[in-house]
């Protein structure tokens, strides 16, 4: 057996796994932030809606 | 072979696992004070009254028992989202603890995201529950704190950069030394960025403040360490070669 980290260290990274974590901040941002800077209106009921796990990680708030 | 595709559904796989768990936390613990939280706040309001945020009453948006579930959704959801980030990461990395098993390299990963983007967050500008917190300030406190996490995160980049420049001086050396920058540095970003703009109200009680804080930093630390401990559980062969072996005794 090849070394474990050697083997990882070879994953090819393509470039739509940057895409894919771009996707995946803006998800963060959108449960999180959502302030009503980028969905305007529907963001309050968004905003709401997460409420106590922005509270519970640490987020500001109001 | 592995590809960046199984990497990735791993890191999902992680993160939901981990997301869930942080999410239990809340339940369990996080709502205590949340509730006492949301009481000051009740207390202080004339009826039916609040200044443009609702936790309940006859006017809400969402109600108390939504934003409860809503809130443990919103955990699981920036588990797999970080999850799948963290994976990414993992998978880009040529020089982190490249010598070390893949679980011993996802665990110390995933103990330095915790560091950078929830402990040293935690420390400047500690999490406050409801009813704490001015509306005019929220967006400049909202900076300050993504400010905050960006610096932890290239603390965390930097930390790995010298420890592989210092990769001719031995082991106990070059961890002292990235000890000691890592140190020197967060201290500089402590100092360097302003005090908290907010003051806590006077009806707040401490308990309930600090029970929310010390809630608020074990559910963090359950999110971004058991990422790292499932992420690095799921990637490592041992454990897989352990259950080959186990199933061929049985």
């Amino acid at each position: 057996m090849t070394s474990p980290a050697a083997s990882l260290s070879a994953v090819r990274v393509p470039k739509w796994a940057f895409a894919v974590s771009l996707l995946g901040l803006i998800v963060t941002y959108l449960v999180l932030q959502e302030n009503g800077l980028a969905l305007g209106a529907g963001s309050e009921l968004l905003h709401e809606f997460f409420h106590d796990g922005r509270h519970a990680l640490g987020v500001p708030c109001h | 072979m592995t590809t960046y595709k199984s990497i990735a559904l791993r890191g999902i796989a992680a993160g939901g696992i981990a997301g869930v768990a942080s999410a239990l936390v809340q339940l369990l613990v996080t709502e205590i004070p949340i509730r006492a939280a949301l009481a000051v706040e009740e207390a202080r309001a004339p009826a039916g009254e609040e200044a443009g945020h609702s936790h309940g009453g006859e006017d809400e948006l969402v109600t108390r028992g939504a934003q409860v579930l809503g809130g443990m959704l919103g955990v699981v959801i920036v588990g797999i989202a970080v999850g799948l980030v963290f994976a990414t990461a993992y998978a880009l990395s040529k020089r982190w603890f490249a010598d070390s098993t893949p679980f011993t390299r996802s665990f110390t990963f995933g103990a330095a995201v915790f560091g950078a983007v929830a402990l040293l967050p935690w420390i400047k500008y500690p999490a406050n529950p409801p009813a704490v917190g001015d509306p005019e300030t929220v967006n400049y406190r909202t900076a300050l704190y993504l400010g905050v996490v960006v610096a932890g995160l290239v603390i965390v980049w930097a930390a790995s950069w010298l420890a592989a420049q210092l990769r001719a001086q031995s082991q106990p050396v070059r961890t002292t030394a990235v000890l000691l920058a890592v140190a020197a540095a967060t201290a500089v970003v402590l100092l360097a960025f302003p005090a908290p703009p907010d003051t806590i109200p006077a009806d707040m009680p401490v308990n309930v403040l600090w029970q929310f804080r010390l809630s608020s930093l074990a559910q963090l630390a359950t999110l971004y360490v058991g990422i790292g401990v499932v992420f690095g559980l799921l990637v490592d062969p041992a454990t897989r070669r352990t259950r080959a072996v186990e199933k061929a005794s049985v």
